[in-house]
């Protein structure tokens, strides 16, 4: 077995700087037909693109080597590069943009339990697949209700986006909702925030059926993970279906299965795989239309958006004032507990704040999806209204203060009736503009599996194979979400200025 | 009335009071004079908790406040400021409230009373001062001596027993003393106890009962107004009003 490529056996000198003069070179012409093959025979690696994060057992970081990664998938890169006569390079990136960054020229192939699917068929050069797996779900271990795929109709299922199983689940009517982890799905399902999850069977052996309080419902269909190719490098992609079924036939790929345990009798199939195999999986490329039913979609996903805006910004306002009022006015220990507040939620990332609350307190504080977002942002949020309406109460002049507690008012009412209201005209502005920023920062909350507006757009930029027209919806439902928000901010402060 | 006994408060390591005692009685007017610095605007404010002190004590009435500005004093400043109306040398009227908003305020959210009542009231006393015809203009639409009324006009609406005033003349153009001292002068007829910071002698002997001259944070003279400021005893008020040459440099 080859070693993976690491720092201990870079090439030398002569070589790294063929590889800069190629990269140079690619950035400047941009794609050309046919030179895939080419390209990395000169350049003497096969660059492939994986996320690390998918974990075991398709590649993940090698915790004995600095900057490693090992998996099934690695071992595989390395003898398709054997093969090839290269060395293989592993090049991070996030799963979810394997697809674009194989455009873009990041690396030659994606290479990552990329399931081949109509819409990813018709995007890119899909080779053979290496793999077969079972579509497997899974239920908590009392409930009775899911038996099959029929019995999902309405049901909440947790998969991956823009899978089979995502269509699979939408066609039988249940309530799909996207994940991008592993685990998560699983930790949900445990939590009673979905009723099942459907995922390749490889996944569901490592994340799902290790929680004893879950259960394996059965396998409902199959797919097939190949590698993708950038279109129009069709020698390329020649030369690594051949290489695949000279692993498959030697009985190499099967002992790298085997090796990380995701062998089984269905991958007999992969090694009697046939040319004409390949074109009958591959033949479907149809893909999903942008229609009335899709702008219904993106719609909802802008209610959501906006929902989860509004009630998060109810919850950061009040919250908000009442902070700034303990730290400017309340005692010591009120003031500092304030401040430590505001610093410890503006100082550490929202998507951060997010996990926590939503997997990280699940055993204590069991939240839905939606609740978790508008908690989550509100809290978050609370911390940079604290600091709106303190600079708001401190631009209001003191005598203000000092008349309405000269006139016997208590502090309460003379803040409530007399700073306050000054206060918020000078906050007004700040407000609106983290109400704007809000509204974009809610599409953070995908992490935790609500489809808002940014989700629903690369759900279906990837269904229809474009990012220009669901982006352009996308940018158009965001401004006439925030343009409006701000006029009327205008207006209201135009009418507090004359008041 | 008030009862101020020994009122000490030190700010920065420097003395600002340093030991003031003093009687005001009901319905006297009295002018606190002397040069700046001297400690006259702080002990004006000690006079309604809007300034803490160190030690010594101020009764109104039946309420003490002591030194410090704790919590457990809340309810005793409360009654204080109700019974004592402050007018402030830049006035401070609320910036979003109309003139007749800022006199209905206390009344409404302080005492609890009906707005239609508390408009009445207000009315009457915008009347009073002359400004029936501006109720509805904003703080930033009124000029200097109509805002002052206007603040005038609002501690009133709380039915004080003791009006502070401070600096009452100094931001106004001097054509609008002489209404300002007429205005004062009706309240004086009718019983207002009123105790007044100010620089203006004329003001001090057109409506004070008595003056009070503080210097370094104490009180070294007092007396009427015809005393204390024709024929002072102590150098430094003699200084003070210009009529020691000697004692000037």
């Amino acid at each position: 077995m080859e070693q993976p490529w690491s720092w201990a056996t870079r090439p030398p000198h002569t070589w790294r700087w063929a590889l800069a003069v190629l990269v140079l070179l690619c950035a400047a012409c941009g794609h050309e037909t046919g030179t895939g093959l080419e390209r990395v025979r000169r350049a003497g690696v096969l660059r492939w693109g994986g996320d690390a994060q998918g974990g075991e057992p398709y590649v993940m970081e090698d915790p004995e080597q600095v900057g490693g990664v090992r998996g099934f998938e690695v071992e595989l890169a390395d003898a398709l590069a054997r093969e090839l006569g290269v060395r293989a390079a592993f090049v991070q990136n996030d799963w979810s943009n394997l697809i674009p960054s194989l455009d873009r020229g990041s690396f030659d192939v994606a290479l990552n339990g990329l399931e081949v699917t109509p819409a990813r068929a018709g995007r890119v050069l899909f080779t053979r697949p290496y793999y077969v797996f079972q579509q497997r779900l899974m239920a908590r271990l009392g409930d009775a209700r899911i038996t099959d795929l029929a019995s999902l109709r309405g049901k909440r299922v947790g998969t991956l986006a823009n899978s089979q199983a995502w269509d699979l689940l939408l066609r039988v009517g249940a309530q799909a909702l996207p994940y991008e982890g592993v685990q998560e799905p699983y930790i949900d399902l445990e939590e009673g925030r979905l009723d099942a999850v459907l995922l390749d069977d490889i996944i569901a052996e490592r994340y799902g059926q290790t929680r004893p309080r879950l259960r394996v419902v059965g396998d409902v269909g199959e797919g097939h993970y190949a590698i993708a190719v950038r279109p129009g490098e069709e020698d390329l992609r020649a030369a690594l279906d051949a290489a695949l079924t000279r692993l498959a036939r030697s009985g190499e790929l099967r002992a790298i299965f085997q090796r990380w345990h995701v062998d089984d009798d269905a991958e007999q199939r992969m090694v009697d795989w046939t040319e004409a195999d390949t074109k009958a999986l591959l033949a479907d490329t149809s893909t999903a239309h942008l229609g009335w039913g899709q702008a219904v979609l993106f719609l909802q996903a802008a209610g959501v958006t906006l929902l989860v805006s509004v009630l998060a910004m109810a919850v950061a306002i009040p919250l908000g004032v009442l902070l700034a009022l303990a730290r400017l006015y309340g005692n010591g220990v009120v003031s500092r507990a304030s401040t430590l507040y505001v610093e410890l939620l503006r100082g550490t990332p929202v998507l951060l704040q997010l996990y926590v609350l939503y997997y990280g307190l699940a055993g204590v504080l069991r939240l839905d999806a939606l609740s978790a977002s508008v908690v989550g942002l509100g809290l978050n949020y609370a911390a940079y209204e604290a600091e709106v309406y303190r600079a708001g109460v401190q631009a209001v002049p003191r005598g203000q203060l000092e008349a309405a507690l000269s006139l016997g008012m208590p502090l309460r009412l003379a803040l409530r009736r007399v700073v306050m209201p000054q206060a918020f005209r000078v906050a007004l502005p700040g407000v609106t503009n983290d109400f704007i920023a809000l509204l974009k920062d809610s599409s953070l909350v995908s992490v935790i599996s609500v489809v808002e507006l940014t989700k629903r757009m690369t759900i279906t930029a990837v269904d229809v194979r474009s990012w220009l027209v669901p982006g352009a919806l996308c940018a158009a439902l965001y401004l006439a979400m925030s343009y409006p928000l701000a006029r009327l901010a205008r207006r209201l402060e135009a009418r507090l200025e004359r008041g | 009335m008030i009862d101020v006994k020994e009122l000490r408060k030190r700010y920065d390591g420097q003395a600002v009071l340093d030991g003031v005692s003093a009687t005001f009685a009901r319905g006297e007017v009295v002018a606190l004079v002397g040069p700046s610095g001297g400690g006259k605007s702080t002990f004006l404010r000690c006079l309604n908790g809007l300034e803490s002190f160190d030690a010594g004590s101020v009764r109104v009435g039946g309420d003490t406040l002591g030194p410090g500005c704790g919590r457990s004093q809340g309810a005793v400043l409360g009654r204080i400021r109700q019974r004592v109306g402050f007018v402030f040398q830049q006035w401070h009227l609320f910036a979003h409230r109309t003139a007749l908003g800022n006199v209905i305020e206390a009344p409404v959210f302080v005492r609890g009373l009906g707005v239609r009542e508390a408009t009445e009231r207000g009315r009457a006393l915008l009347a009073r001062v002359g400004l029936s015809h501006r109720e509805s203009a904003y703080p930033a639409a009124l000029s200097g001596g109509e805002q002052q009324r206007v603040a005038i006009a609002r501690a009133l609406a709380m039915d004080p027993e003791v009006l502070l005033l401070d600096e009452p003349t100094s931001a106004l153009d001097p054509e609008r003393v002489g209404e300002l001292v007429d205005l004062l002068a009706g309240l004086r007829a009718e019983g207002l106890t009123m105790v007044a910071v100010t620089h203006e002698m004329r003001f001090a002997r057109e409506l004070a009962s008595r003056v009070l001259v503080l210097h370094g944070g104490r009180v070294i003279e007092e007396g009427v107004p015809d005393e204390v400021l024709t024929r002072p005893n102590h150098a430094r008020t003699r200084a003070f009003l210009g009529l020691d040459r000697s004692a000037r440099g």
